[in-house]
């Protein structure tokens, strides 16, 4: 019992981990359509920029995501600018996917240059520090990262419900075209909203920095078990992405703890395959347009 | 010793593999012929080598690089091997196993280079080593220690590293087996890296704890895709085995290391086969103070006391810069693949590969990586040492002919 328990909370701080990164790659389908591929190599991206700021000037971990989040979404805007913008038509989806993945590509190629494919990690003095609660191990990091995690998105969610950019992003969610002809600019909402995913990967990333030893190549493994959490939530749906993201952490964990790791993903997978085949829009995801 | 396993992402190099193959095709069509002859003395020693100084094994393939290089420059400066200058020809194969093969089949035919070393990892070192074996050549290798190089019997493969890569932790349980019995762990808990390498050194020591009646509480195997060791390490904690037994690669040993600070489950004894052994990455990644009492295994360390390593530092740090405790062991294994070359020139005043290949398989060589010899096959007939974090230093602590410290147990707590 003390086993299972202390794998369900180790599962609850690593899904919200996860969480936080899907968040931002739902976000970004529910506005644009767009499959974001690119997610786990700006999640990567981040976790060197917050290596490089505390190595070179010992800016902490944490707050080294104040001046992350703000660059990531400027690379988003210019990513989406850029490379998506000009994408037209009814294959849009299809287009997308290419042109994510060539930013993946792109994104790790750049790393490579210039740190090299050697794994490191981002070591504060506090990295390893856990709390001792009723026999339970509780990690500071996690736990740290899983209260910034609800943070990030109660900030998303008062973006979304509470701003006139909110409004218009929920307008273009529902039906871009009766957005654009009350005045939404289309352009705009996507540029920023996929700023905005881009900015939570780079929150993300700072812990998975502190979490998990990383190189350039690491992003691969994210990206399938970001759209994984994504399907599973129900594409579009943030509120399903953070409950698939926690149910993807308890599951992994546990199984990983009490049976074998071996089993861990596949489990994961066995719960995507029977929540598709009787609710083939994944746990959150709405018939109409606009679950966001 | 330092093997990674080759993660998906080298479609680029296959496509300019299948280019290369076709371009080589070609040439051979227009009449070369083949064959291991061997240039006049007073020419210079062409030697060819195929490394991945591109893709996954790029970091690796570059620190192979740096050791052949450095030694050629220092062989030069004293004269040169039987007074012929050595000139080495190193290719890129960007960590590709198709590659690999082109590469090597050009040295020999087109470069008619007159011997190789070989690549970095098993996974090239297999399809190069059946190029050389077929054109008869020589093949000493400094990065191919997995079970499947010496399953191809080759007799012409010399691995220059102590002992086959899945004997890696055998010294451990040398050392453990060593003391009385009273002394020595109850209960045995493994946690091993699903991958040829890996897995296989953990089952080495399990085999022989368990003859030796250690219980094992413990055993889980993870693949290689698994980021998080909290949970597999919050189940060993559960069990709370004396002895843990990491087989590990490098990310995965800190992964396990990091798990268990955080549960705060300090086994008595804890062995990784790799990671804990990396002087720079290891204190960076789990903090210096916690790499207290770990042990690993090494062939060569920055303060390996083997004779010649001092040369070998000063000349590096020479030629490259840096500290000692930054140099990759693989550039230490790759300086003493053309060690090897040197003797046998001295040994025999010929440096032909049937001599080399003749001359290796009988007596005992002298390298920077221990006192080799090999089987029929290639695989090295001795053990690694048992190195042991002390005082934020690796120091060789068994066999206890060339240790520097007795080995520390239990293993101090964790710093946290």
């Amino acid at each position: 019992m003390h086993a299972f328990i202390q794998a369900v909370i180790l599962g609850i701080l690593t899904g919200g981990v996860y969480a936080l990164m899907a968040s931002g790659q739902t976000l970004i389908f529910g506005i644009m359509k767009v499959v974001n591929l690119a997610q786990g190599a700006l999640v990567v991206l981040g976790a060197y920029l917050t290596y490089t700021l505390f190595t070179q000037l010992g800016i902490d971990p944490f707050l080294s995501i104040l001046i992350t989040t703000p660059l990531l979404f400027l690379v988003g805007v210019a990513v989406q600018w850029a490379l998506l913008r000009p994408l037209h038509g009814d294959d849009v989806a299809q287009l997308s996917l290419l042109v994510t993945f060539a930013i993946a590509l792109g994104i790790e190629g750049v790393l490579s240059f210039a740190y090299s494919a050697t794994l490191t990690n981002v070591q504060p003095s506090y990295a390893n520090f856990s709390w001792t609660v009723l026999g339970y191990q509780v990690s500071l990091v996690r736990f740290v990262a899983f209260v910034l995690s609800l943070v990030m998105l109660g900030a998303l969610y008062f973006i979304l419900q509470r701003t006139k950019f909110g409004r218009s992003v929920r307008a273009t969610v529902q039906n871009p075209m009766s957005a654009q002809l009350l005045g939404v600019n289309a352009n705009r909402v996507s540029a920023l909203g996929f700023g905005l995913g881009a900015a939570t990967a780079a929150a993300a990333g700072s812990v998975f920095g502190m979490l998990n030893s990383f190189n350039p190549g690491s992003h691969y493994d994210l990206i399938s078990r970001l759209l994984t959490i994504v399907v599973l939530g129900g594409l579009g749906s943030i509120g399903g992405s953070v409950v698939a993201a926690l149910v993807m952490g308890v599951a992994s964990s546990v199984v990983s703890a009490l049976a074998s790791p071996i089993w861990s993903d596949f489990t994961f997978f066995i719960v995507l395959l029977l929540v598709l085949l009787i609710r083939p829009r994944g746990l959150f995801g709405a018939r109409t347009r606009g679950a966001l | 010793m330092h093997l990674h396993i080759r993660r998906p992402g080298s479609r680029r190099a296959r496509l300019l593999a299948a280019a290369a193959t076709i371009a080589v095709g070609a040439v051979a069509l227009a009449g070369c012929s083949s064959g291991s002859t061997v240039s006049s003395s007073s020419s210079p020693l062409k030697i060819g080598i195929s490394l991945s100084l591109t893709g996954d094994f790029s970091d690796s393939g570059k620190a192979a690089q740096r050791g052949y290089d450095l030694w050629a420059d220092v062989t030069n400066k004293a004269g040169g091997v039987l007074g012929r200058q050595v000139k080495l020809t190193i290719v890129d194969d960007a960590s590709s196993p198709d590659q690999v093969v082109t590469n090597y089949t050009n040295l020999i035919t087109q470069n008619k280079v007159d011997l190789v070393f070989g690549p970095y990892s098993s996974l090239l070192t297999v399809p190069a080593s059946r190029v050389a074996s077929r054109y008869h050549y020589a093949f000493i290798e400094p990065a191919g220690g997995g079970p499947s190089v010496f399953a191809q019997k080759l007799t012409n493969l010399f691995f220059v590293q102590p002992a086959p890569t899945t004997k890696g932790g055998d010294v451990f349980a040398n050392y453990i087996l060593s003391l009385p019995a009273s002394q020595r762990p109850k209960t045995a808990g493994y946690a091993k890296l699903d991958d040829p390498f890996s897995a296989p050194i953990a089952e080495s020591i399990q085999k022989r704890f368990e003859a030796a009646g250690i219980k094992t509480v413990y055993d889980q195997t993870y693949p290689a895709e698994t980021a998080d060791m909290t949970p597999i390490m919050s189940g060993m904690a559960a069990a709370n085995p004396d002895v843990v037994i990491g087989g590990s690669q490098e990310a995965d040993s800190f992964a396990q290391i990091k798990a268990m600070i955080q549960l705060k489950f300090n086994p008595k004894w804890l062995f990784e086969s790799n990671g804990v052994n990396s002087p720079g990455d290891f204190p960076a990644a789990v903090g210096i103070a916690n790499t207290e009492g770990a042990f690993s295994s090494a062939d060569w360390y920055a303060d390996s006391t083997i004779a010649g390593s001092t040369k070998f530092i000063a000349d590096y740090t020479a030629k490259y810069g840096g500290t000692a405790q930054k140099i990759d062991p693989t550039s230490a294994e790759a300086y003493s693949a053309g060690l090897l070359l040197s003797q046998v020139a001295k040994k025999t005043g010929k440096i032909d590969n049937a001599t080399i290949i003749k001359t290796l398989h009988t007596g005992t060589w002298p390298t920077l990586v221990g006192n080799l010899s090999w089987d029929q096959y290639g695989a090295p007939q001795g053990a690694y040492l048992l190195i042991q974090w002390i005082n934020g230093k690796l120091t060789t602590v068994f066999p206890a002919s060339t240790a520097q410290h007795a080995p520390v147990a239990p293993k101090p707590h964790w710093a946290g």
